[in-house]
């Protein structure tokens, strides 16, 4: 396992050696990273032809594999044997390992002899968000659209390891670059929109008929020039400052090519956004005037899902695409359904302890560790990192605040472990200005331990900035309003964050010139893009791909989008322009560290990035997900993941008593 | 006693337009409205475009007084609109709440006058004995007891020993599947009724009390009537005048009043109707459901005084 896992880490620092040994234990052979969860019946009637297909190839490929597992369980019996020895062995002369986990050690690998054996059928039971804004991927900015979207429709490329960012052909099969400003992408054959459910009986759309060039160049140029098929323009494309980095385009047989305005090494990545699906023009375009109004008639897909119902509030569920024309045995389920969000954990809890539901989070990490430890036997426990990022931005393009004395002082002072307890009970990791989400790019936990502003030994930063604020006439500005977002403070266990966001500079810089006080992002959020913000503590704009030098350019080269604080210096153009333009992937990293420690020595310019928080989930152990790379678990970019990796293990003893509801059929 | 419900029915309007007015602004006061909450924690994703057009697409980005005569407008008309959440309309979001907040608040009913009346009648009858202590300490700890924790509390104790499946996904209907509906609301009904029981019972072991040492009574019992007829007949039946004003004003609160125990047990009725559209920022349905809870409880209630006044003569003379 790499060291530069994340959950290894967080694990380490927060978790008991017996707690990391037990989740890493069910976490390596079930799911990890998500709240992954699943149920149904293998004995279901009313199989399709194509399922029966798949059970057979899966009865073919069970009889080849058999022998090998055969061989692979009498090697890991030997090798339990052995280790079982070893322990033996290490016991009596060190004692260290405790009988319990020596037992976890084992049902881990016997968990994972059972994961060689996956299995086919079933539903995936979970909570879904209640309030979908629309079901066009291309306009929302809501990740929860994408949880219920990533099932039934395609990107071109998907990350096959969304912790590194590889890339493989989702709706094209294969790419390439012949040079640094074309990207030629070769579209796979056989692919056909959804014959069959709400959205292929949707009189506007085109169902059944087999995905063209045409459909891709209409996705991108929609996005791009931000037009609707009226002729309006919209100001919703999220996308569309990426999409804008396309030139032109050219259509060939099977293929499109992208001519980019400009070289752009991050660029291929975005094709895995899991924003960019992929939708029909026919259907889409047909609908683009009722956008806000979400149902299951208004999407219709090339993925491995179909969408039968999804009625925001109530339900939402898909079922297998018989036509799917990916991964030859995939999916493995039989379809998801998303029950409506629980106002209340008591809701939750019974849903979840009485198998309603097959995973659970709660904003009281307690509440989880709680039911986890009550049912040790049945469930998993695993962490997911949320993807907006917690920032306090100080407004350093205007007076006073123009003062990089004052900026550095602010972002020495802020104290990010402490925030971390008291508003996330100690789940969470610091992030430099790449967030520790894009783990590649981000600078370790270890190095930053020892970086102003993150370092353990908080009265030296403190000292620093006291010193920086009083050279700088902090004493003299008065009083200070520190805004967070109202969408923040309105969550119950964090109401008190503009008090405690206050105090904590009021301590750190010996005043009481700090307020903290509330405005809605609907102030805020134009206050950004005018340049004229008042001070600020709350999420910000969401990670989008594993490849952190968009983000960078974004925030810190001159003119950018982001780049609020009017920052403008000369070697941070250079050095990110150019990592921008750099195809040696460890190049690039250097080049984005060096500027990461060149804004964190001026106080991140008043973009000071705190720390990403982290949730618990539970899960029973009947689900699995099919590990993919040696990491502990995925990350927040593995929302397509899922359609493929989920298998369920109706076999074992956790899945006795299940209640889980069926989805609306075809 | 025809000017007395006419006067009655014009007070009960006024008061439902100043509650349905009261609503309509109270949601807009809020931080935040349905364009950013429905971003959930991506908001500070959204462009001021994207924020704008969604306003905009909501009719939110109208001026207040518009909105507000546009809302007058279409409520005297009946025309609540569509809920931002869910696109239905109004009416079809409290036609499918409705019957669950009914259901439930006819079962605590159920649950709380069986045991309030029987109660409050023997306590009454063994003043000041064992048995009166006894359930007066119990009634005292039923009201102490907030609803909440006891119907956590019961929720653990079915979890712990996996007594029963409490249906949190299904939301069956009574008329549906009787069996999985009864054991998803009996912790709630439980709880609810409870807690509704020691104000009755307390209120009916007063007013037996009081009874019991009027002078009918004592003739009665002096013509040596049995105990049970006069305590039945001649007590019971006055001293359940004052109870059955409670039992109105409860009736026109079931409505309305089961928030707590909806959210805990994923009851989608009224309460929990207006909860998530009070989260969501879903105007239209928070204003609406608000205004028909604001109708039923001021009509039962005149209702209520109405048949107070047949019951009682003198209450209709004066």
């Amino acid at each position: 396992m790499s060291e530069r896992s994340y959950w290894q880490r967080m694990g380490r620092k927060r978790m008991s050696r017996r707690g990391i040994l037990r989740a890493s234990a069910r976490a390596g052979v079930g799911a990890a990273g998500l709240a992954l969860v699943g149920c149904g019946d293998d004995d279901d009637d009313s199989q399709s032809v194509a399922q029966v297909q798949q059970q057979q190839q899966q009865a073919e490929q069970d009889a080849q594999q058999q022998a090998m597992q055969q061989q692979q369980q009498q090697a890991m019996q030997q090798d339990q044997a052995e280790q079982q020895a070893q322990q033996q062995a290490a016991q009596q002369t060190a004692q260290e390992q405790t009988a319990e986990e020596q037992a976890e050690q084992q049902a881990a690998q016997q968990q994972a002899m059972v994961s060689q054996t996956k299995k086919y059928g079933g539903y995936f039971v979970e909570q879904s968000a209640n309030v979908y804004e629309t079901y066009d991927a291309q306009r929302t900015v809501a990740s929860p659209v994408l949880q219920v979207l990533a099932r039934v429709q395609s990107k071109i490329l998907r990350f096959s390891n969304p912790d590194t960012g590889e890339l493989v052909g989702d709706l094209a099969e294969t790419w390439e670059t012949p040079d640094a400003t074309t990207i030629v992408l070769h579209l796979r054959d056989g692919v056909n929109w959804h014959g069959q459910g709400p959205g292929a009986n949707h009189p506007a759309a085109a169902p059944g008929r087999a995905l063209t060039t045409e459909d891709i160049v209409w996705n991108i140029d929609r996005q791009r020039n931000k037009l609707l098929e009226s002729g309006e323009e919209a100001g919703n494309f999220g996308r569309s400052a990426y999409w804008g980095g396309v030139d032109s385009l050219d259509q060939g047989d099977m293929s499109v090519t992208l001519n980019l305005v400009e070289p752009d090494a991050t660029f291929i990545q975005g094709f895995a956004n899991e924003f960019n699906l992929i939708n029909q023009p026919e259907l889409v375009g047909g609908t683009e005037d009722q956008y806000t109004e979400v149902d299951a008639s208004k999407v219709i897909g090339t993925g491995p899902n179909i969408l039968t119902r999804w009625d925001p509030g109530e339900g939402i569920s898909c079922v297998q695409n018989p036509d799917f024309w990916g991964l030859p045995d995939r999916p493995w389920l039989d379809g998801w359904v998303w029950v409506q969000t629980f106002q209340d954990p008591n809701a939750y809890r019974i849903a979840f302890e009485q198998k309603q539901v097959d995973s659970m989070t709660d904003p009281d990490p307690n509440t989880i560790f709680a039911i986890h430890d009550d049912r040790i036997d049945e469930t998993f426990l695993t962490f997911q990192g949320v993807a907006n990022t917690v920032a306090i931005f100080t407004p350093s393009n205007k007076p006073p605040w123009n003062d990089l004395r004052l900026t550095r002082a602010i972002d020495l002072a802020i104290n990010r472990r402490q925030l971390i307890q008291q508003l996330h009970n100690g789940l969470g990791k610091v992030s430099g200005p790449v967030s520790w989400m894009q783990e590649a790019w981000a600078i370790p936990q270890e190095d930053l331990e020892t970086i102003p502003g993150y370092r353990i030994d908080k009265d030296a930063d403190i000292e620093e900035a006291r010193a920086l604020w009083d050279a700088a006439g902090g004493p003299e500005l008065g009083q200070i309003d520190w805004v967070t977002s109202e969408l923040w403070a309105s969550r119950a266990a964090w109401s008190a964050t503009p008090g405690i966001v206050a105090e904590m500079f009021n301590q750190a810089f010996d005043t009481d010139q700090f307020n903290g006080i509330t405005k809605p992002y609907l102030e805020i959020i134009p206050s950004w893009i005018a340049k004229d913000f008042d001070p600020f503590f709350s999420w910000i704009p969401n990670i989008e791909i594993p490849d952190a030098r968009a983000d960078m350019i974004g925030a810190f080269t001159t003119g950018a989008g982001s780049n609020y604080w009017d920052v403008s210096d000369p070697y941070i153009d250079e050095t990110l322009i150019a990592a921008k333009q750099e195809l040696d992937y460890e190049t690039a990293l250097q080049m984005v560290r060096d500027v990461q420690d060149y804004v964190m020595e001026r106080g991140q310019f008043g973009r000071s990035i705190c720390y990403n928080y982290i949730y618990p989930y539970i899960g029973y152990n009947y689900n699995k997900i099919e590990k993919k790379s040696d990491e502990e678990g995925w990350n927040f970019l593995a929302v397509s993941l899922q359609a493929f990796e989920h298998w369920l293990d109706l076999d074992d003893p956790s899945a006795a008593d299940r209640q889980a509801p069926e989805p609306t059929p075809l | 006693m025809q000017a007395y419900i006419i006067r009655r029915i014009l007070g009960a309007v006024f008061v439902v337009f100043l509650v349905g007015t009261f609503s309509f602004f109270a949601i807009r006061v809020l931080p935040g409205d349905f364009a950013t909450a429905s971003l959930g924690l991506d908001a500070g994703s959204a462009s001021a475009d994207n924020i704008e057009q969604r306003r905009a697409d909501l009719g939110l980005d109208d001026p207040i007084e518009k909105q507000y005569a546009n809302w007058l407008w279409d409520t005297v008309r009946l025309d609540l609109g569509k809920s931002f959440l869910t696109q239905n309309t109004v009416w079809y979001e409290i036609g499918r709440s409705l019957p669950y907040s009914i259901e439930l608040g006819i079962l605590i009913m159920i649950v709380g006058f069986t045991v309030a009346i029987p109660v409050g009648l023997i306590s009454a009858i063994f003043q000041d004995k064992a048995l009166d202590y006894s359930l007066r300490g119990l009634a005292i700890l039923a009201l102490a007891a907030p609803v909440f924790w006891t119907a956590a509390i019961a929720s653990l104790v079915v979890l712990q020993w996996d007594l029963f499946l409490i249906d949190v996904i299904g939301q069956p209907h009574l008329w549906e599947d009787p069996g999985k509906a009864i054991t998803w609301y009996l912790i709630p009904m439980f709880a609810g009724g409870f807690a509704g029981t020691a104000t009755t019972m307390r209120l009916l072991r007063s007013q037996m009390l009081e009874v019991l040492r009027q002078d009918y009574v004592r003739t009665a019992r002096a013509k040596g009537l049995r105990e049970s007829v006069v305590i039945m007949r001649h007590a019971l039946r006055n001293a359940l005048l004052p109870v059955l004003t409670v039992m109105g004003v409860t009736i026109a609160t079931i409505v309305g009043s089961q928030v707590i125990l909806e959210n805990m047990f994923n009851i989608p009725g009224i309460g929990n109707k207006v909860l998530t559209a009070l989260f969501a920022r879903d105007n239209p349905v928070f204003q609406s459901v608000v205004l028909i809870i604001a109708v039923f409880t001021v009509f039962t209630n005149l209702v209520v005084d109405i048949l107070y006044g047949v019951i009682d003569p003198r209450i209709r003379l004066s």
